[in-house]
Formats: C-alpha cells, sequence, structure tokens
C-alpha cells in the first residue's frame, strides 16, 4: 500500500462513527439465534479498505470468468453426458458421493446453458502477493447487499476518499442482477424466494428486491398450476413467475422433489423448472460443482473444457484419494487445514496446529477411513 | 412490479394504521401535556377515551408509559415498533429511504426518554414522521399499493378522532378523504368496504346533531368496515 493509499484508508477510518451511524439509520441489520432466540444486529462496518489495485484486479477477473466457465461446462456435463467422468478426469465417486450432486437435476438444461448465475469465489493471497482460490460457492453466495450500500453511504461520510483515489465503482451489482435475471426469465416477473423475516440474510434479500425491481415473496405466496408458476395476489388473481432468485437451499426448495418434510418449498417447482417454465438462479445442483473434494479437480476442468492454462490456481490442496497425497496429508497434518468435503460454511474445518497429539493421530485413522470425504490445504 | 399477496397488502394496510397511530397519539399526548402544565391533572379523561382504569397516579407515570412503555398497547412507543415491523418486510415496496424515517423516529424516542425536557425533544420525531409520510408519496409508485397504506392511514385518524373528542369538523374532513380512498379499491380484494357499516358512518357523519349522539355506533362500525358482507357484528 502506499503512503497516498495510508493516508486515505486514515481518512476512512476516522469516518467510521457516521458510517456506522448511516447503517443503522438505513436498517443494515443481520439476523442470529442465539439459544434459540432471534436476535437482530446492526451491521459493524470497520472502513479500513482492502486495496486491490487495477493490475491485480484485471487477472483476477480474467481468472475469476474462466473459472466460473468452466464449473458451468462441468455442471452442463455432469447432469447430461458426464464426458469428464468417461475420460478418466475426475474419478466418478466425487460425483455421486457428492451432496451436492442431485439426480433430480439429471437431463435439466437451464436457458442460456447458465447454471451459476451468482458465483462466490473466495480468494486469498499469499505473502509473496499471489491470488489463490480457496473455494467455491455456487449454490446460494450471499452478502453482496453490504458492500454495496457500504460503498453508497461510505461515500456519502467520507467523499475525499473517492475524490482523491481512483476508485472503481461497484454499484452496479444491482444492474447486473437484474440483468442476469432478465436473462434467465422464462416469460413472468422477477422474484426473489425468501425463507422469510426471521432469516440472518432477510436485509439482504429485501435490499436486493428493492435494487432490482423484483418482488419479493415466500412459498405460501406461490402455486404451480398447469406446470407454470403463480403468484397468488390479493385479489385472489394470479401472475406468472418467469424467473425465482431463491434464498433457500435445494434441499428445501420443492417437498415433493426433495426433503419432504421442507416447510419453505413449493410443491411441483422442479417439474416447471425441468420443463423450462421458469429460470431458477442458481439453478439446482449447483452443489456438486462447489464441493470441496470437486475443488481439487476444477484446475484440470479449466484445461479438459476450455483447453487454456488455469490463470488463477487453487491454494496447495491435497486429497487423500490419491496415495502420495494421503502420505504427505499423515506426515504434515499439524502443518495442514483439514476439510470434511461434504460440509459448507465454515463447518467441517479443523486446523492441525490445534490439536494435540493424540487428537491427530485420531485424525489420521479418520482421514484413513474417510479418504473420499477429506481435503488438506496447506 | 404490480402484483400484491394478501400477506403484503395486509402489511401495507396496517403500516399505513400503526404509523398514523403514532402521529395522533403523539399529537394529542402533546395537547394533553400542555394543558398539565396549567392545571397538573387530566389524563383521566384520556384513559377514559379506551376505557382504562388510573393505575398511574402521576402525570409523570402517566406520561412515561404512554410515550416510552412498549409493554403498553396504547402507546407511541408499542405502535411506533409495530410500524417498524411492518415497515420492514415492505422495504422492496416503500424504499430503504422511507424505511430509514422509521428506524429515526425509534431513535429519536429512545434520546426522548433521557430528555429532561419531553415535549422539545419529541419535536424531531414529528418532523421524522412527515418526511416518513412524504418518502411514501414520493416514493411509492404503485398508486394501488400507496391507497392501501392511505386507507389503513385515513381509518386509524378517522378512530382516533373520534375515539378522542376531536371536533365535528374535522371527522367529518377525515370522512370525506376516507371517501375518495375507497373509492380507488379495486373490486374483490380485502380493501373493498361493507356498503351496510360504510353507509351507518355515513348517516352518522353527515350531520352534527346525528354524530354527536352516536359516535361511537359509528367507531363500532368503522372497526367492522372491511368485513366481507353479511359477516355478523
Amino acid at each position: 500500500m502506499t503512503q497516498q493509499n495510508n493516508e486515505q484508508c486514515t481518512k476512512a477510518v476516522g469516518n467510521a462513527d457516521e458510517i456506522n451511524e448511516l447503517l443503522r439509520r438505513y436498517g443494515v441489520k443481520f439476523g442470529i439465534y442465539k439459544n434459540g432466540v432471534f436476535n437482530e444486529q446492526f451491521f459493524p462496518f470497520d472502513p479500513i479498505p482492502r486495496v486491490i489495485p487495477a493490475e491485480d484486479f484485471k487477472s483476477i477477473e480474467k481468472g475469476l470468468v474462466q473459472r466460473v466457465n468452466a464449473l458451468n461446462e462441468f455442471l452442463f456435463d455432469i447432469y447430461h453426458e458426464k464426458k469428464i467422468v468417461r475420460d478418466g478426469i475426475i474419478p466418478e465417486d466425487f460425483i455421486y458421493i457428492s451432496k451436492g450432486y442431485l439426480a433430480q437435476c439429471e437431463g435439466i438444461t437451464p436457458k442460456n446453458k447458465v447454471y451459476s448465475h451468482i458465483s462466490g469465489i473466495d480468494l486469498v493471497q499469499a505473502k509473496d502477493g499471489e491470488w489463490y482460490i480457496l473455494e467455491d460457492n455456487l449454490r446460494i453466495p450471499s452478502g453482496a447487499s453490504y458492500p454495496l450500500i457500504a460503498r453508497e453511504l461510505t461515500r456519502i461520510a467520507a467523499p475525499q476518499a473517492f475524490q482523491e483515489n481512483d476508485i472503481v465503482d461497484n454499484r452496479n451489482y444491482a444492474k447486473l442482477l437484474k440483468e442476469t435475471m432478465e436473462n434467465a426469465n422464462c416469460g413472468g416477473i422477477r422474484a426473489i424466494l425468501t425463507p422469510g423475516r426471521y432469516n440472518a440474510a432477510y436485509f439482504e434479500h429485501s435490499y436486493l428486491a428493492e435494487h432490482t425491481g423484483s418482488v419479493l415473496v415466500q412459498n405460501d405466496e406461490l402455486f404451480v398450476e398447469d406446470n407454470i408458476l403463480y403468484h397468488r395476489t390479493y385479489s385472489g388473481g394470479k401472475t406468472r413467475i418467469g424467473v425465482l432468485y431463491r434464498r433457500i437451499a435445494d434441499e428445501y426448495l420443492d417437498p415433493l422433489n426433495f426433503l419432504p418434510e421442507s416447510l419453505i418449498g413449493i410443491p411441483n417447482l422442479m417439474e416447471v423448472y425441468r420443463s423450462g417454465n421458469v429460470g431458477i438462479i442458481n439453478a439446482p445442483g449447483n452443489g456438486v460443482a462447489d464441493d470441496k473434494g470437486i475443488y481439487y479437480f476444477v484446475p484440470k476442468m479449466i484445461k479438459y473444457y476450455l483447453d487454456e492454462e488455469p490463470i488463477l490456481h487453487n491454494a496447495p490442496t491435497y486429497l487423500p484419494f490419491y496415495e502420495d497425497d494421503m502420505k504427505y496429508v499423515l506426515d504434515n497434518l499439524e502443518k495442514l487445514v483439514i476439510k470434511d468435503v461434504a460440509e459448507a460454511g465454515g463447518y467441517g474445518v479443523v486446523f492441525g496446529n490445534d490439536l494435540t497429539k493424540e487428537k491427530l493421530e485420531e485424525f489420521r485413522r479418520t482421514i484413513i477411513i474417510c479418504r473420499f470425504s477429506t481435503t488438506a490445504k496447506r | 412490479m404490480g402484483t400484491i399477496s394478501l400477506e403484503h397488502s395486509d402489511r401495507l394496510y396496517w403500516l399505513g394504521r400503526y404509523t398514523e397511530r403514532v402521529f395522533t397519539t403523539l399529537k394529542t399526548l402533546q395537547k394533553l401535556y400542555d394543558r398539565t402544565i396549567d392545571n397538573r391533572s387530566g389524563y383521566a379523561e384520556y384513559l377514559g377515551y379506551f376505557g382504562l382504569s388510573d393505575s398511574y397516579g402521576s402525570n409523570r407515570d402517566f406520561f412515561r408509559s404512554f410515550l416510552y412503555d412498549s409493554t403498553n398497547p396504547n402507546s407511541v412507543a408499542y405502535s411506533l415498533e409495530r410500524a417498524y415491523d411492518n415497515g420492514i418486510v415492505l422495504r422492496e415496496e416503500i424504499s430503504t429511504e422511507t424505511l430509514s424515517f422509521l428506524q429515526l423516529a425509534k431513535d429519536t424516542l429512545a434520546k426522548s426518554e433521557m430528555s429532561e425536557n419531553t415535549r422539545l425533544s419529541l419535536l424531531p420525531l414529528v418532523d421524522q414522521l412527515y418526511a416518513f409520510w412524504g418518502c411514501i408519496a414520493d416514493n411509492v409508485y404503485d398508486e394501488e399499493k400507496k391507497n392501501i397504506i392511505y386507507c389503513g392511514k385515513t381509518v386509524e385518524r378517522l378512530d382516533l378522532y373520534m375515539r378522542t373528542g376531536y371536533s365535528y369538523k374535522l371527522v367529518k374532513k377525515e370522512f370525506g378523504r376516507l371517501c375518495k380512498r375507497l373509492k380507488n379499491v379495486p373490486e374483490n380484494t380485502p380493501f373493498c368496504c361493507n356498503s351496510q357499516y360504510f353507509g351507518e358512518i355515513e348517516d352518522i357523519v353527515g350531520s352534527a346533531e346525528k354524530y354527536s349522539s352516536e359516535s361511537s355506533t359509528a367507531l363500532v362500525d368503522l372497526e367492522h368496515l372491511f368485513e366481507p358482507m353479511g359477516a355478523a357484528v
């Protein structure tokens, strides 16, 4: 970071109270459950900027586009011919043991062949300045509204930081999202499906609905009739929904196709989707591509589908499925981060250096048994 | 985008009602507060409007409860919380900007509780409510949605005016407003009024004499205004 950048950071930090006051005014909140009780808190904002130079950003952008294109190709392939498995690039066990693989999605091709409309790819910068991919999130990546409104309010509270620096504007996200929704639209209105007021990310759902001009809906307002998804209106009428940006997980989406006990889903939604009568953002079944086991293979996917060299690399990762990797993991467990491939959202992550000698031994035994379901990162 | 669910229509209506309840309660309490400067009493009559007994004992305790006690269903704090609860699920309909004035009103009320000069500290709250209504007028482009909010607002105002002894002239004006709003309600929606109850209110509010003797009947009719035809009282 340059001297000038440092000064600008300091200026922005000086406005932290004002920015947080504005975030409070505009109701920027997130909900958490503690001991079964829902509590809503204002979103605390730390204005120290993470500076990414334009040149780095350009290459990151290129790398991310490449990665997401390959992941989209992979999803199409997995739910159709499975050529990547047939050609021996990815062992089939990794597809079928993945919780994210949904047999109900076999043969479905979403409009324009886009599966991952919104992709949350986690990046980390190493000490040498190199950027690495930490993980892919292709199911329901969340959080876009917070930087969006934070940028808006920071520009009010600390305009000098923007006047004196050439900062790329990120406020076109809502416009891009609206365009993305329209691209997936199969004829009808745009709707955002929320589990409801007491979901942790409810602010985001309502804020994005406001800024994309979409209708914010809950499942009890929706119904399927003649293979079309409708919004039930207060006059007893119905309005066709052409694209649904759902903010609920795959398994809860349709109780007739997934978890029958789901109270937040829409019966028969999958049939409407399968018939191409509604677009769903992101496509159901994407979990097979952001699985931590599959992550290991993404660089191979890029070569296989795009015939290109990966621009962004994975963080060094070991898959105990392979003998060499297994040996390395067992020998260096205390230096590694171990992940359960079936988990997401920070669950199932263990830091080797936090473990006692006994626990390390226990983990070694577990890894040998569960060689398909663990990965380790340096 | 011109599609309103039953749940949202209900929220829009109650957003209008509760926000108006905050405003008119505040206005009525301010007047009452002014009277107590000279008289040191007077809240008993106000309690009578709502059929409540006096469990307060002092002006101070009465005002603290009716302004700040969120467990008192007749307080400003309670109504403001309910208004916000309805508003928060309508962000995409009413806009973040509009909602921000309810948040500011909540903050002002909380600060006012610590203030030594209650009336002065509550003045910004009135400003914020006016700003809220300005934002509704400006930011809600869908006239159908806006009309539902205004129906709620006008029903609530009329209810409180009739209940707390506002002049006949003002009641009549508010009733005229309600008539205009009701004309814009689309058919087959929950806010189509029950013509039987509407007719009775119209009859009572039509004459000053009748109103002075039958305002309590008009209040009951108002409560049932949106009941489907044929529903019993």
